[in-house]
């Protein structure tokens, strides 16, 4: 890319010319590439080590005279320099020359490089290009994809073993990476934001601790506060994020939100410009109570009018796109929030005295003055507020759709039901009230009043019936949401009752009447309607809600005081800003803040929490203090005075309210022995709070001990803890907690689900916690979730694999136990990953072993297996069992799991490119002496170009196969198929090959209905049918022979293709199918105990598929001895005269009698004794006439040889017996794996970015 | 049997919400009834004096939250609890089916020592309605089936089967604590604040 061009004077010692013109030169960095000499070392550490960052190519500009080089451009890759490069010979070269003087030369190419930057860069990303090198390192370093988008980049060291490594700290989205090289050692460290257990910083050190364990030590010479901000943030965010959504643990970040209008001040990073705002947003929306999606736009200093003190006051100025606010510097003297459709006109005033210029004047809407004075960029800001305005669009009230309902608005419930207070009580409210009515004179009334400590005493007295709807509002910011949101309520109440059949509305209806039942209120179909509604609506809102508990206690009282669609927007204010997450599942956010007063008891009470906690007892009792704001535990008319402050000042008065409460029952608290009394003191005294303002009647003749008035407890509160317990502090506590609630979420899980596994028989429970680990990690790495999203955004699908259905709610304890566990069902990439690390198969190369065991496994083929699958798919394979892991190898090798159209696919790519000479070698070594055998001889499947991986498209191909061998029985050749391969299978075949091809059949039965037709036919003959054209492998003309015409007409049809796709995949889930097929090859996994189990369901195998398990097999072991080959050439013996013989069942049964020497439970013989010669020969007079028949086309004729191949299989217990009896087998199938260390070296892998490649 | 008696007895109410847990846990203590109740959110609690097998012991009942998204919550009530209480409403065959994720749950989470043997009673309450829905034989068979637990057709409302429930409850609870002395206290809780890998000075962990 084209950069400013800037002068270097240094000359280019660390840079290797890389080509060369009479003014330009392009140069590579030393130390990229291959190269590993001293210099590239070097260079490579230097730039390690200082922070430089430079890209590996840059072109330089100089005229031969002058000593001055100019950058004129730089490249991250070869082919990017390239191409300017190229450009610059195009459109430079020539026309430089034609000048004369150097100078003239320089400055023509300064300056048409300068416009060219100019207009590159009015398309592009405002990144810095050193930014541009170091997120493309970043990528290229740790593997990110593109979609992990870099942070910023600190220097800093690292000290690992007491050795400081320095190097730098690249911040990602969801990452925090280390990379430094130092002379030839890289050291690359990951940590994900997700996983971080403590985050800690002493002076410039930053300290993490992972959930694993793991620390980190990071020194920081610059920035270091802005790094620790940044990892604060992003850690919070990606916390939060697993609340909001678990299933895809991953942060992104949508840009366009923060599309400003200001100018770019600063030359940081956009993302981290991005975040900080963000940040400073969420304080600014916290603070001023604003809605959610209002983002800050600007700050500025400024000093306010307060016409109540007659003095002006310094603070800030704050815009956002709908609100105009003012915060003074003094904490909480006065704050003021403007909504912009409020502002009626900005003008500029300057007739103050002179201190006090560069005045504005606000109008409102109510014709109310806001005087401003002393701002420094007073048009500036004048300017940015007509703007905002400009842009400004009133909500309206969107069309609604009509519906059937007939229901009015409910007023405030105190209104209809009116509570008897005494003349004593009403004259205290209207003291009150008149109280409040003064201090609207001096402070303005509604949104845009002086905000000022005066308030706070009104409130804490308690706000008076008539006006606690319109304070509620107003601080709660629920006014906001309400004045965006013209109709949406009425909207969302009419929706939710068109729904029938919810669980959510059941659950609803159920607690109507057991939300406030003391009020006459909630006696009344009047009360219960609009509760109802408020509910139903809010669930409606907020799917990820819905209905919680506590939320009608909490409705209900706003009813009482609130017009119903007031209450409605106060419920959501609760619900979204003033107690995060609390009604989510699992009350998660509740939880948080039990943790938050637990550390604030210990903190500021610790004597009495060493004892509570003792008892165990904190937990218990907060819960319903916290989800109902004290409404469920004290009497309503008192809890209302705690209601009024916490809708001021948030969680806060919960925290020190509940501080005050155990400081008062503190001495009780000491004496109790057990968690039940401490209950017992706290209820007691939690029922004796009363009201001395606002006595009800008593409910019942007993009349229960008053303990305390409602006043004192929160006027204590307030002195005693008020001014300790800040905002700000809430919000660490609260970060620290999310982190560790989160956590504790994850070990409870896994210690309940290791504990419904402990009796399994693979792994014990330290090793099944492992699993579980790893399986999390892996599960959440944001690579791999981002290729995911990526992946399914191009419309592609995974392998195999359906979407998996979201489960609904749990009902029995079977679904309950699925749902716990659901989140540790893997997906095939996954259970490749781990199925590649852990266990001993991986070194089997040419067959994906891990495929074939996901799909046996995968039983409902729904694309994810289980957790109890995954203990005995893997567990099987790591164990010491050598003869169920050999039936398992054998098992994974047949079809349909290793199916014809894979072979060929497999051996394929070998045949045509033999540029892998290895593979050649071993191939012939391989399939025999004879290098006729060699797999060139095989005939490749008709051109389609299907990938690899996708199973889906093998399917259709089969399916084409199907259709071109079914639907055209007239063609020649199809026909010949036909016939050849009826005859072999009108042969009766022994039972157990009725289970693969039924498969087959039922596959094709999705494709139309011709292919039903013959199946039935078939079907009726009581014949088993050999149209399916997977599980007879070694008919090997019978693909290429297909007739092309008929594949470019089907083929040519695509959409049909997809069809088929779409019709094997329904039929997947629909019928059973794929569990008949594979069913009777699941015994292993399924009864995994009952290893003796008989062999007869297991299917012969055919040819093909043999010496791919041979290979596997090979390949597993790692070599092959004499005694392997020779058992090789006895199983291919074997598999001839099985093929020689009548295949039938008695047949089979003689021939192995007749060899075995030691017959097993199924009476099939163990190792044969066969000449090893004779095989030879045999096998080679066998490949002899395979070639001929190939070589001739392999149509028509061959119908003989082809049953000969067909015919050729060996039996499982064939394969088991003689491979037993190889020594290295056995030894190496008898060991069992290390599954710790592996899970172990595994993790470690991933920290230090080793990538491996599956 | 050993020397220790014990005379407290905890007894932990489970059961779908609203099917009338804190009325039946009334109705036992006060001998009242009241629709009056709010929904329980997190647990309440009362105690006992109750006389059996001709001991006076102190019942600790306690009242748990029925929605689903509390009940990982009730963990920390189940902590040494001597029987536990199923209660299902039969009008309601919803909260019949539950009955069996309730009793695993505990089983999983109190994990007594010997699961098979801790005492469970059954309550199907509400039977003063008339829309009936679960049929005494259905419940019977299926806590047949559970090591056959004991069975109660109660109504919290005009107090039928009560008094009577609660003392066997009260009954099994000391023939298990005769039973079994002390059973397993939490195994293996992790806990997050106790920094468990006591680390040497400033050497970080990585072991590479």
């Amino acid at each position: 890319m084209w950069i400013h061009p800037k002068e270097i004077l240094i000359p280019p010692a660390f840079w290797v010319d890389e080509m060369r013109s009479k003014y330009f030169v392009l140069q590579k960095r030393r130390g990229h590439g291959e190269s590993r000499s001293f210099t590239s070392l070097l260079v490579n550490t230097l730039d390690s080590v200082w922070d430089t960052k430079p890209p590996p190519y840059r072109i330089l500009h100089q005229t031969p005279k002058s000593e001055v080089y100019y950058e004129i451009a730089i490249g991250l890759t070869q082919e990017e320099i390239v191409k300017d490069w190229e450009w610059l010979a195009e459109n430079l070269f020539k026309v430089l020359n034609e000048m004369e003087s150097e100078e003239e030369i320089t400055n023509f190419t300064i300056c048409k490089i300068q416009s060219l930057n100019a207009q590159n860069n009015q398309d592009e990303s405002d990144e810095s290009a050193n930014f541009k090198v170091s997120a493309s390192k970043f990528q290229t370093l740790f593997e990110m994809p593109k979609e992990e988008r870099l942070v910023n980049t600190y220097a800093c060291t690292y000290v690992k073993n007491k050795i400081p490594n320095q190097g730098n700290l690249y911040i990602s989205l969801n990452h925090i990476c280390f990379y430094s090289y130092m002379l030839g050692s890289e050291t690359k460290r990951v940590i994900r934001f997700a996983e971080l257990e403590d985050i800690k910083r002493h002076g410039q050190i930053i300290y993490l601790k992972t959930v694993n364990n793991m620390h980190y030590n990071f020194t920081l010479l610059k920035d270091v506060k802005e790094a620790y901000g940044l990892i604060e943030q992003l850690n919070k965010m990606a916390i939060q994020q697993l609340i909001q959504d678990p299933d895809s643990p991953i942060v992104d970040h949508d840009a366009s939100v923060f599309q400003r209008f200001g100018r770019k001040a600063s030359n940081k990073p956009g993302l981290l410009r991005d975040l900080t705002a963000r940040q400073k947003s969420e304080e600014y929306r916290n603070y001023f109570r604003l809605p959610q999606t209002e983002i800050i736009d600007g700050q500025i200093k400024a000093n306010i009018w307060t016409p109540y003190a007659k003095r002006y006051v310094g603070g800030n100025i704050y815009l956002s796109r709908n609100f105009f606010c003012f915060r003074s510097d003094v904490i909480d003297l006065v704050s003021l929030v403007i909504p912009m459709r409020n502002i009626k006109s900005v003008e500029q005033k300057n007739d103050g005295p002179h201190r006090y210029d560069n005045q504005i004047v606000l109008l409102t809407a109510e014709n109310v003055h806001f005087v401003f004075a002393q701002i420094v960029d007073r048009e500036v800001l004048v300017e940015k507020i007509s703007e905002l305005l400009s842009q400004f669009h009133v909500p309206i009230s969107r069309e609604r759709a009509k519906y059937d309902i007939s229901w009015s608005k409910q007023s405030a419930l105190m209104n209809s039901f009116k509570t008897n207070l005494s003349a004593e009580m009403l004259k205290i409210q209207e003291q009150k009230l008149s109280r409040w009515e003064s201090h609207f004179r001096d402070f303005g009334r509604g949104i845009s009043m002086f905000r000022t400590t005066d308030v706070i005493n009104l409130i804490v007295e308690g706000i008076p019936d008539k006006l606690r709807q319109e304070i509620w509002l107003l601080f709660s910011g629920a006014i906001h949401e309400k004045d965006m949101n013209p109709g949406l309520y009425e909207d969302l109440v009419e929706k939710a009752a068109c729904i029938k059949h919810s669980s959510t509305h059941d659950e609803i209806d159920r607690d109507l009447h057991r939300s406030l039942p003391e009020h006459a209120a909630f006696q009344h179909a009047d009360g219960i309607g609009a509760l109802r509604r408020v509910l139903q609506a809010y669930a409606l809102r907020n799917p990820q809600v819905g209905y919680c508990q506590a939320m009608n206690i909490v409705s209900s009282v706003f009813l009482l005081f609130c017009d119903e669609d007031n209450a409605f927007w106060l419920l959501a204010s609760l619900c979204e800003n003033l107690l995060p997450d609390y009604y989510k599942d699992k009350v998660v956010g509740a939880q948080i803040d039990q943790s938050v007063l637990n550390e604030l008891v210990e903190t500021y009470l610790p004597e009495l929490h060493s004892h509570l906690d003792q008892l165990g007892i904190i937990r218990m009792i907060s819960l319903s203090w916290l989800l109902t704001i004290f409404i469920s535990v004290i009497r309503y008319e008192s809890a209302l005075h705690i209601i009024d402050c916490f809708f001021y000042d948030g969680a806060k008065i919960i925290f020190v309210v509940s501080l005050q409460i155990l400081e008062w029952n503190c001495e009780k608290l000491l004496k109790c022995n057990d968690d039940g009394e401490a209950m017992e003191v706290l209820s007691r005294y939690l029922d004796g709070i009363y009201n001395p303002e606002y006595r009800l009647p008593p409910q019942s003749d007993k009349q229960k001990p008053e303990t305390q008035p409602i006043q004192t407890l929160i006027h204590e509160a307030y002195t005693n803890f008020g001014a300790k317990i800040s905002q700000q502090k809430i919000e660490e506590l609260r970060n620290k907690h999310r982190r560790l609630t989160i956590r504790q979420f994850d070990i409870d899980n896994e210690n309940t689900i290791v504990k419904f596994h402990a009796d399994n028989m693979y792994f014990d429970r330290e090793e099944l916690h492992l699993l579980l680990t790893i399986i999390r990690e892996e599960k959440s790495t944001p690579r791999k979730v981002l290729q995911q999203k990526a992946h399914s955004a191009l419309g592609g699908e995974s392998p195999i694999l359906l979407p998996t259905t979201a489960t609904g709610r749990s009902a029995g304890y079977a679904e309950n136990n699925c749902s716990r566990s659901e989140s540790y069902s893997v997906d095939f990439d996954t259970f490749r990953a781990l199925f590649h690390e852990l266990t001993p198969w991986r070194n089997c190369v040419s067959i994906d072993l891990a495929e074939k065991l996901f799909r046996l496994t995968d039983k409902k083929s729904t694309g994810s297996i289980e957790f109890s699958q995954i203990i005995n798919a893997l567990g099987l394979v790591c164990s010491h069992k050598y003869t169920e892991k050999l039936k398992l190898l054998y098992i994974l090798h047949l079809p349909p799991l290793l199916s014809k159209a894979e072979i060929e696919h497999v051996r394929r790519p070998k045949s045509k490119a033999k540029e892998d000479a290895e593979e050649a070698i071993e191939a012939e070594d391989f399939f025999g002496d004879d290098p006729s055998e060699s797999i060139e001889a095989l005939p490749s499947p008709t051109d389609n170009n299907f990938d690899e991986d996708d199973y889906a498209l093998i399917t259709a191909t089969k399916h084409l196969h199907s259709l071109a061998g079914l639907s055209q029985p007239s063609s020649s050749t199809a026909g010949a198929i036909n016939g050849e391969r009826s005859s072999t299978f009108y042969v009766d075949l022994p039972r157990q090959h009725g289970t693969p091809m039924d498969v087959a059949r039922s596959q094709n039965g999705a494709s139309g209905s011709t292919s039903d037709l013959i199946d039935n036919g078939l079907r009726h003959q009581g014949r088993f049918e050999s149209t399916d054209t997977f599980s007879d492998i070694s008919d090997l003309g019978a693909v290429k022979v297909t007739p092309p015409q008929l594949n470019v007409e089907t083929i040519s049809n695509f959409s049909q293709i997809s069809d088929l796709i779409m019709a094997t995949r329904v039929e997947r889930t629909d019928s059973t199918t794929d569990t008949k097929s594979l069913g009777s090859l699941r015994y292993l996994l399924d009864q995994p105990d009952d290893g003796n189990a008989p062999n007869k369901n297991i299917p012969n195998m055919k040819k093909a598929n043999f010496q791919f398990l041979w290979r596997s097999l090979m390949e597993i072991i790692g070599e092959q001895d004499e005694d392997m080959r020779k058992a090789y050439e006895n199983l291919l013996e074997l598999g001839n005269n099985n093929m020689k013989k009548e295949i039938s069942l008695d047949s089979f049964t003689q021939l192995n009698l007749g060899n075995g020497d030691e017959p097993d439970s199924n009476g099939n013989p163990t190792t044969p004794s066969v000449e090893s010669n004779a095989t030879t020969r045999l096998f080679q007079a066998y490949e002899e006439e395979l070639k001929q028949n190939s070589s001739t086309g392999g149509t028509g004729s061959s119908s003989n040889s082809s049953t000969d191949v067909d015919s050729w299989e060996i039996s499982i217990n064939q394969f088991i017996a003689t491979v037993l009896a190889v020594t290295s087998i056995v030894q190496c199938f008898y060991m069992k794996t290390p599954i710790k260390e592996n899970i172990e070296r595994m993790q470690k892998n991933r920290r230090k970015c080793v990538i491996t490649n599956y | 049997m050993a020397t220790r008696k014990k005379s407290l007895l905890k007894v932990i109410i489970l059961g779908d919400s609203s099917v009338g847990k804190t009325s039946l846990m009334n109705q036992y203590i006060n001998k009242r009834f009241s629709n009056q109740y709010k929904a329980t959110i997190g647990a309440d609690f009362c105690t006992k004096e109750v006389i059996a097998d001709d001991r006076v012991v102190t019942m600790q009942i306690w009242d748990t939250a029925g929605q689903e998204r509390f009940q990982s919550l009730g963990v920390a009530f189940y902590r040494g609890a001597d029987c536990c209480v199923l209660v299902y409403d039969v009008t309601s065959p919803n909260s019949f089916k539950n009955l069996d994720s309730w009793r695993d749950e505990f089983l999983i989470q109190a994990s007594p020592r010997d699961p098979d043997h801790f005492p469970f009673v059954v309550l199907g309450n509400k039977v003063d309605m008339d829309n009936r829905q679960v049929s005494t034989r259905r419940a019977q068979q299926w806590c047949q089936s559970k090591n056959d637990m004991p069975y109660f057709e109660t109504s919290a409302k005009d107090g039928t089967n009560v008094e009577l429930a609660f003392q066997t409850i009260a009954r099994n609870a000391l023939a298990q604590e005769a039973e079994v002395e002390l059973y397993n206290e939490f195994p293996d809780q992790i806990r997050l604040n106790t920094d468990r890998n006591n680390r040497n000075g400033n050497s970080d962990n990585c072991q590479c």
